[in-house]
C-alpha cells in the first residue's frame, strides 16, 4: 500500500492505470523471488542445522545453530574464497578484455574468413570436453615443465585454463552490441585523427559498458563456480577454490557434511549476489549515458 | 640434470633480457626462475612418500605419518583428494609418472586398478594378526594387492525407545515393526537406481550370494543369484514393498531422516550413520540382521586397505612403510583414530564401543564385495530389477530376476 | 542500419596512424613494454623447452613469438592485433583438448588400456614374478662386492651369499647376528640409509637359489627380509610372447593391445593401440541401442530446444518487464531473480531431487497437500520436472543477457513506435525482439548446444531413469544422447575413453551442424537489420 502510494505520487499515473502498468510488476516480481528462492530454504536450513540432512525433512528451520559457520571460519574455507576471488576476478577482467578486443576486430573490420571464423569460435566450444580432465592435466604437466608458474597447483595455471574459453560465446554477445553502435561515430573519430587503438579504447569501451560488465559477471560467475578443471590442476586442498572444496565436500555420499557444504553454499552465493548489484547501474546504465545521441 | 636445466634457464632470461634492454621485464621474470629453482632442489629428507588419502581420513593418516617418520626417517605426504575422485584421478594420473606413490581405498577397486597395470604385488612377509577375510578381499589373481586396516559392513539398527529386544526371523521382526505403531516396520534404503548392497543381507539368507564361492572363500564366476533362491528372493522382495519397508522414495538421505526421526524401530545402514543418531541423543543397538530366507543373513565387507603404485619410483620405502601398516601398532593408532572396526584381530578384540562391536560382529559371516571390474554391470542391473520389483514396474518379481541374470551372463 | 554492405576502411591505401609509428603517444611506449615482456617471457620458454628436450612445445612457442612479433609491429594485419591474445590462449588450451579427444577417439583408450606398450610388459613380468609357495623369508643384508650389489642370508645355519652373476654360495668367515648376516669378507653391508638411496637397484635384484633356474631366485622388497620367488611367465622378447609354466602362449596382439592365448584368454594389463574408426561405427552396430536409439534422439532435441525456448522466455519478460524505471526495488528484485545462478548447479539439482520425491518431497507434501504426484518415476512427469528443473537453473542467465542486450536498443526506435501509437505488446513484437535477437540469436544457439550435453543435469536429477525395465542395457526415458554414450562406453563399470570420445564427436558433428544451419539463419538477421 505504501509502494503504491508513494508511486502514485511521483509518477503521472495513479489509481487503477499505476495498477496496469507497473503494480502488476510488482506481484510478478514477488511471485518470482519465490520460486527463487524456495528451494534455497533447504539450503539455509540444512546450513543452521548440524548433523541433519540435506532434503530428508520437510520441517524446515528445525534447528538453528551458528555451528556450521564457525566451522566454516577454522576450515581452509577463507583461503578458498580468497583463492575463488583472484582466479574469478583475473579470469572476469582477461576475459573481457580479450573478448571485447575480439568483438572490435569482427565487428568494425572486414577481412577475410571474418565470418567463418566467427562461426567457427562459437562451434569449437560445443566440442567434448568429456576428456578435458585427463588432456588438460597432460598438458599442465608439460607446461609446468616449462614455465612452472603455469602447472599443475599454481592459480596462474587455472586462470590460463579459463581463459582459453574467453572467446566464444561471449565474443558474439559482444559483436552484436557493438554493431548496434553506428559506425558514423568512428568516422568521424578517423577524420578528427585518432588511431583504431584510440577508438576502441576511449569511444567504444565506454560506450559499450552494459555488455562489459555482463560479460564480465557471467564469466566471473563461471568461473566461481567450476570445478571439474579446478579440480585437477589445483590438485591440492590449500590450493583449492571455493567450488572446488564446496565440492569435494559434498562427493563422499555417505559422510558428506551437508549441513557444513550448505552453509558453504550459502557464504559463497552473497559475494555473486553483491557484485551483481553493484554492476547493476552498469549493466542498465543504458547507451544514452555515453552520449550516443549526439 | 635437473641443475643444468635452471642454469639454462637463468642464461635465458639474462639473454632476453639483454635483448629487450630497460623494460619492464625484469621485475617479474627473475621471479620465475626462483621459483623454478625452488621447486627443482631436492627434499633433503631420508626419504618421501607420497600418498593420496580422501578427506575422511586424511587427518589419521597424517597422525600416522608423522608417527612413520620417527619410526624410520621417510617423511609421508600425504595428499588430499576427493572420495569421489581418488580412483579416476589415479588412474587417469599414475601413468605420467606424476601419481602417488601409494593410495588409500576400497578393496573393490582391485579389479580395475590391476586391468590397468598400476598396483604392484605385494609380498607380506608377516601378515600378523590381519583378519583372513580381510587379506583375501586384497587377492586378485593369486596375488595380494593391499594392506587392509578396516572392514565396513552394515547391520541392523534398532531404536531401543521403541522395541528393546529382536526377534531371529525378519517376518516376525515386520510383524512386531507393525505391531509398534510406528510408521515403517523397518527401514531399508533404496533410492530411484536400487540399492543392492543394502538390500544383500535379505538376499544371501535366502542363499543367493552375487557368486557362488570356492572352498578358500573367494568368488567363482558362477551366479548365485540364478535359479529358485534368488527367485524366492525376488518373491519376498515384493513383499518387502507391500510392508512399506522398501520404497523407492527411500534414498538414503530420506531413510537417515526418517529413523531420525523416530518413524520406524529398524534401520539397515552401516556406522557411518550411527554418529549422527547418536548426537541426535537416541538409544540404540546394533544387531546381525534376522534371516528372512532361512539361512544366516551376511552382508557384504568394504575393506579398506593401502595399496602400492607400480609407478612408485620408491618401492623400498613403500614396502617398508607397507610392513609398518600391517604391524599391531599401526593398526592400533589407526583404529584410536578413525574409530572403524579393524582388521587387525588383537585390535578388534579390544573394540569398548558396543556400537562398533555390533558391527563387527554383524559382519562375521560377511563376505567381500566382489572386486572384478565387470562388477559395475552387475551392480546396474542388479539395482535396476530390484526398483522395478519394489515399484510394481515389474508385475512378475520371478520374470524380471529371471531377465536380469540373462542380462548380466550376456555382459560377461 | 545494414552493416555488411559497409565496406571496411580503405586501411591498405592510406593507413591510419598506428601507436606503432607515432612515438609522442603514451600508448606505443605501453605497447613496448608489453611486447618486451612477451619477448622475454617466449625466449625463456624457448630456452627452457630446449633444455627438456621438449621440441614440440619449442616450436609452438617459437612460432607464437614470431606471429606476436609480426602482428604488433606491422602497420597492417590490424583486426589481427585485436585478435590474437584472445586467440593464443585459445589455441593453446582449448585447440590441445580437442586434439587429444580426437586422437583418443581412434584408439582404444580406457581400463585396461591405459598406457603404451612398455609399460604393459614391465607390468606383467612384475606381477607375474611371485613368491614360491611353502617357502621361508629370511632376514637379507644386502651387500656391495666390486661394485655390485648382492644378498647375504642365513640359510639353516648357514651363511649364503650372491650377485645377479652369483647364485647363493655358502661364504667362509662371515658372521651373523640372529640368523642376520652382519660381516662378508670382501663385502661392505649397506646400511639401510644407503638401502633407500639405491632402493631401485636393490628392488630390482635377483640372486638365483642355485644353478637351476628352476629353483627361482631371491628378492626383496623392503630391503630387511628377502623371499624365494619364481616367475609364472616367460617373456620371449624376439617372438613377443609370454608363456607360462603349463606352456600356455600368450601372443601380442597389435590389433586389440592384448597378450592372448589361443583359447582366448590374455593377461593384463593391455595397451593403448590405433583402432581405425571401429569405435566409430560401434554405435551403428550395437544391436542393443537400436531400440531406444530414435526415441533417445527425439527426446534429446525437444529437451535442448525447450529448454532454451522456456528459458529465454521467462529470462526475456523478466529483462524486459524490469526495464521499466518506473518499477520501484527492481534492482532489488533483478538480485533475487539471479539466486539460482548463484548457487552451485549440482546441489540445486541435489534439492530438488529432495523437493521432487514421490512420498517425503516437500511439493507433494506441502505445496500440493499429500499429493501423490510421481515426479521423478514417471517417464512424461519426469520429463517435464527436468524441463521445469532447468528452467529454474537456466532462467537467469538469459535475464542477465537479455538485460544487457536490452540497452543497446536506443530509445528513439521504441519512443518513435509509442509516437506511431503501437501499444507495448506491438513494439514488443515488432522492435524490441528483432533487434534484440540480433546478438542473443547466436547466444540462443550456443544454450541449444550446451543443453543438448547438459549430461550433468540429467545424471544428478534422474540418472536417466525411469529406467525401462529388462534391456540388456541400462537405459531410461530421460536419458539424453550423451547420456546413453555414457552407459554405453562406461557399462559395466569398464571405462572405455576410446569409445566414449568417438560417440561424443558424432554428437558433436551432429550440434555443430545444427548450429551452423542457424547460424547462417542469424547473418539473415542481422542483414534484415
Amino acid at each position: 500500500m505504501a509502494v503504491k502510494l508513494e508511486n502514485a505520487n511521483k509518477s503521472p499515473v495513479s489509481g487503477l492505470r499505476w495498477w496496469k502498468e507497473v503494480g502488476w510488476k510488482h506481484i510478478v516480481a514477488l511471485v518470482m523471488i519465490a520460486i527463487c528462492v524456495f528451494p534455497l530454504l533447504y539450503v539455509m536450513s540444512a546450513s543452521f542445522n548440524p548433523g541433519g540432512t540435506l532434503t530428508g525433512s520437510i520441517r524446515l528451520f528445525e534447528k538453528v545453530s551458528l555451528e556450521n559457520y564457525q566451522t566454516l571460519l577454522g576450515s581452509l574455507f577463507p583461503r578458498w574464497m580468497l583463492h575463488s576471488f583472484i582466479v574469478a576476478t583475473a579470469t572476469a577482467v582477461g576475459t573481457v578484455l580479450m573478448a571485447a578486443a575480439a568483438a572490435y576486430a569482427f565487428s568494425r573490420f572486414r577481412f577475410k574468413g571474418r565470418r567463418g571464423s566467427l562461426t567457427a569460435l562459437l562451434i569449437i566450444q560445443m566440442f567434448p570436453q568429456m576428456l578435458a580432465f585427463v588432456a588438460i592435466f597432460l598438458l599442465l604437466l608439460t607446461i609446468g615443465d616449462i614455465f612452472p608458474v603455469l602447472g599443475i597447483g599454481s592459480l596462474l595455471g587455472l586462470i590460463a585454463v579459463y581463459l582459453g574459453g574467453a572467446l566464444g560465446a561471449n565474443t558474439f554477445l559482444m559483436y552484436g552490441f557493438f554493431n548496434t553502435i553506428p559506425d558514423d561515430l568512428d568516422e568521424a573519430a578517423k577524420i578528427d585523427g585518432a588511431t583504431h587503438a584510440q577508438i576502441f579504447w576511449g569511444m567504444i569501451m565506454p560506450l559499450v559498458t552494459p555488455i562489459l560488465s555482463v560479460v564480465g559477471l557471467l564469466s566471473f560467475v563461471g568461473t566461481y563456480g567450476e570445478f571439474i578443471l579446478a579440480r585437477i590442476i589445483l590438485a591440492r586442498p590449500e590450493n583449492y577454490t571455493l567450488a572446488v572444496g564446496l565440492y569435494v565436500w559434498a562427493s563422499d555420499e555417505r559422510n558428506a557434511p551437508w549441513s557444513l557444504f550448505a552453509a558453504g553454499a550459502v557464504v559463497a552465493a552473497i559475494p555473486i549476489i553483491l557484485l551483481f548489484m553493484y554492476l547493476q547501474k552498469y549493466i542498465v546504465a543504458g547507451l544514452t549515458a555515453g552520449g550516443v545521441k549526439g | 640434470m635437473r641443475k643444468s636445466i635452471v642454469t639454462m634457464l637463468a642464461a635465458g632470461v639474462a639473454l632476453s633480457l639483454a635483448a629487450c634492454g630497460s623494460t619492464g621485464a625484469p621485475a617479474t621474470t627473475p621471479a620465475t626462475a626462483s621459483t623454478a629453482a625452488a621447486a627443482t632442489t631436492p627434499a633433503a629428507a631420508a626419504g618421501n612418500l607420497t600418498i593420496w588419502v580422501d578427506e575422511t581420513r586424511i587427518d589419521d593418516f597424517k597422525a600416522l605419518g608423522e608417527d612413520f617418520v620417527s619410526a624410520s626417517g621417510v617423511a609421508l605426504d600425504v595428499v588430499q583428494k576427493p572420495t569421489a575422485d581418488i580412483k579416476t584421478d589415479f588412474v587417469a594420473q599414475a601413468p605420467t609418472g606424476e601419481g602417488p606413490d601409494l593410495i588409500v581405498g576400497a578393496h573393490d577397486w582391485t579389479g580395475e586398478l590391476v586391468s590397468n597395470g598400476l598396483i604392484s604385488p605385494i609380498e607380506l612377509g608377516d601378515k600378523g594378526k590381519l583378519a583372513d577375510n580381510t587379506v583375501a578381499a586384497f587377492q586378485y589373481d593369486g596375488a595380494l594387492y593391499g594392506v587392509p586396516y578396516a572392514v565396513e559392513n552394515i547391520a541392523l539398527v534398532r531404536n531401543n525407545k521403541i522395541v528393546q529386544d529382536t526377534p531371529d526371523t525378519f517376518d516376525a521382526l515386520i510383524e512386531q515393526g507393525k505391531g509398534a505403531g510406528a510408521e515403517f516396520p523397518a527401514i531399508i534404503q533404496v533410492g530411484d537406481g536400487g540399492d543392492a548392497y543394502h538390500m544383500y543381507p535379505i538376499q544371501t539368507s535366502f542363499g543367493a550370494p552375487v557368486f557362488k564361492s570356492n572352498a578358500d572363500g573367494s568368488y567363482t564366476n558362477e551366479l548365485g543369484m540364478e535359479g529358485a533362491e534368488g527367485e524366492a528372493f525376488a518373491t519376498y522382495l515384493k513383499k518387502l514393498a507391500d510392508e512399506k519397508v522398501a520404497s523407492v522414495s527411500m534414498g538414503g538421505d530420506q531413510a537417515k531422516q526418517a529413523f531420525l526421526d523416530g518413524k520406524s524401530p529398524y534401520m539397515i545402514t552401516g556406522p557411518w550413520n550411527t554418529a549422527a543418531f547418536t548426537e541426535a541423543g537416541m538409544d540404540i543397538s546394533v544387531l546381525a540382521v534376522p534371516s528372512a530366507g532361512g539361512q544366516p543373513s551376511a552382508p557384504f565387507l568394504g575393506v579398506q586397505g593401502v595399496y602400492l603404485s607400480s609407478k612408485s619410483e620408491n618401492g623400498i620405502l613403500a614396502n617398508q612403510f607397507l610392513d609398518y601398516m600391517a604391524t599391531t601398532e599401526a593398526q592400533q593408532k589407526l583404529f584410536d583414530l578413525g574409530g572403524r572396526v579393524p582388521a587387525d584381530t588383537s585390535v578388534a578384540e579390544g573394540i569398548t564401543d558396543e556400537l562398533l562391536a555390533g558391527f563387527a560382529e554383524a559382519g562375521k559371516n560377511g563376505q567381500p564385495m566382489p572386486s572384478i571390474p565387470e562388477m559395475g554391470a552387475v551392480w546396474s542391473h542388479w539395482g535396476n530389477t530390484e526398483v522395478s520389483i519394489i515399484n510394481g514396474q515389474a508385475a512378475d518379481p520371478v520374470a524380471a530376476w529371471k531377465t536380469m541374470v540373462e542380462n548380466i551372463k550376456a555382459g560377461f | 542500419m545494414s552493416l555488411d554492405t559497409k565496406q571496411a576502411p580503405p586501411a591498405p591505401t592510406k593507413p591510419p596512424l598506428s601507436h606503432a609509428r607515432d612515438l609522442s603517444r603514451p600508448g606505443f611506449y605501453v605497447k613496448l613494454v608489453l611486447m618486451a615482456l612477451v619477448n622475454a617471457f617466449g625466449v625463456y620458454g624457448i630456452m627452457a623447452s630446449w633444455a627438456q628436450g621438449e621440441y614440440w612445445v619449442l616450436a609452438a612457442l617459437a612460432a607464437l613469438l614470431v606471429v606476436a612479433n609480426y602482428v604488433y609491429f606491422s602497420k597492417r594485419a590490424i583486426p589481427a592485433k585485436y585478435l590474437l591474445p584472445g586467440l593464443a590462449f585459445l589455441l593453446v588450451y582449448q585447440l590441445y583438448v580437442m586434439g587429444n579427444t580426437a586422437y583418443v577417439a581412434f584408439t582404444n583408450y580406457g581400463d585396461g588400456h591405459n598406457d603404451a606398450k612398455g609399460p604393459a610388459i614391465t607390468q606383467i613380468l612384475k606381477t607375474s614374478d611371485r613368491r614360491v609357495e611353502g617357502t621361508p623369508t629370511h632376514p637379507v643384508a644386502v651387500l656391495e662386492q666390486n661394485g655390485q650389489l648382492g644378498f647375504a642370508i642365513v640359510d639353516d645355519g648357514v651363511v649364503k651369499a650372491g650377485t645377479a652373476e652369483q647364485p647363493l654360495a655358502e661364504v667362509a668367515g662371515a658372521a651373523s647376528d640372529n640368523n642376520r648376516v652382519t660381516e662378508v669378507p670382501g663385502a661392505t653391508i649397506l646400511p639401510i640409509s644407503e638401502i633407500q638411496q639405491r632402493q631401485a637397484d636393490v628392488l630390482g635384484l635377483r640372486v638365483s637359489v642355485s644353478d637351476n633356474p628352476d629353483d627361482g631366485w631371491l628378492r626383496t622388497d623392503n630391503g630387511s627380509t628377502a623371499y624365494t620367488a619364481k616367475s609364472l611367465l616367460d617373456y620371449d622378447e624376439a617372438a613377443d610372447t609370454f608363456t607360462n609354466a603349463e606352456g600356455k602362449v600368450y601372443k601380442a596382439d597389435p590389433k586389440q593391445g592384448l597378450y592372448v592365448a589361443e583359447d582366448g584368454s590374455s593377461l593384463n594389463p593391455g595397451w593403448r593401440v590405433f583402432v581405425g574408426t571401429d569405435n566409430f561405427t560401434r554405435m551403428f552396430t550395437d544391436s542393443r541401442l537400436q531400440g531406444p536409439f530414435l526415441s533417445v534422439m527425439a527426446w534429446t532435441f525437444a529437451f535442448a530446444i525447450l529448454s532454451v525456448l522456456t528459458t529465454f522466455a521467462l529470462g526475456l519478460a523478466l529483462a524486459v518487464i524490469f526495464n521499466d524505471p518506473r518499477v520501484k526495488g527492481r534492482t532489488f528484485y533483478r538480485a533475487m531473480f539471479i539466486l539460482p545462478y548463484a548457487f552451485p548447479g549440482f546441489l540445486a539439482a541435489l534439492v530438488w531431487k529432495g523437493m521432487l520425491n514421490r512420498d517425503f518431497g516437500i511439493i507433494n507434501n506441502m505445496l500440493l497437500g499429500g499429493a501423490d504426484i510421481n515426479w521423478l518415476g514417471d517417464g512424461d512427469l519426469a520429463k517435464i520436472s527436468i524441463l521445469l528443473v532447468n528452467l529454474w537453473l537456466g532462467f537467469p542467465y538469459m535475464f542477465l543477457i537479455c538485460t544487457g542486450a536490452l540497452q543497446a536498443i536506443p530509445g528513439e526506435l521504441t519512443e518513435a513506435g509509442v509516437m506511431d501509437g503501437a501499444g507495448p505488446m506491438r513494439r514488443f513484437w515488432s522492435i524490441t525482439l528483432p533487434l534484440l535477437m540480433v546478438s542473443v540469436a547466436p547466444l540462443l544457439i550456443a544454450s541449444f548446444a550446451f543443453n543438448f550435453n547438459n549430461f550433468s543435469l540429467i545424471y544428478m536429477l534422474t540418472g536417466g531413469g525411469p529406467n525401462y525395465p529388462g534391456l540388456p542395457i541400462i537405459m531410461g526415458e530421460t536419458d539424453i544422447l550423451i547420456s546413453m554414450v555414457y552407459s554405453v562406453a562406461f557399462e559395466s563399470g569398464v571405462k572405455q575413453y576410446g569409445l566414449a570420445s568417438a560417440m561424443s564427436i558424432m554428437i558433436f558433428f551432429i550440434v555443430g551442424f545444427i548450429s551452423w544451419l542457424g547460424f547462417r539463419q542469424t547473418r539473415k538477421l542481422e542483414e534484415i537489420m
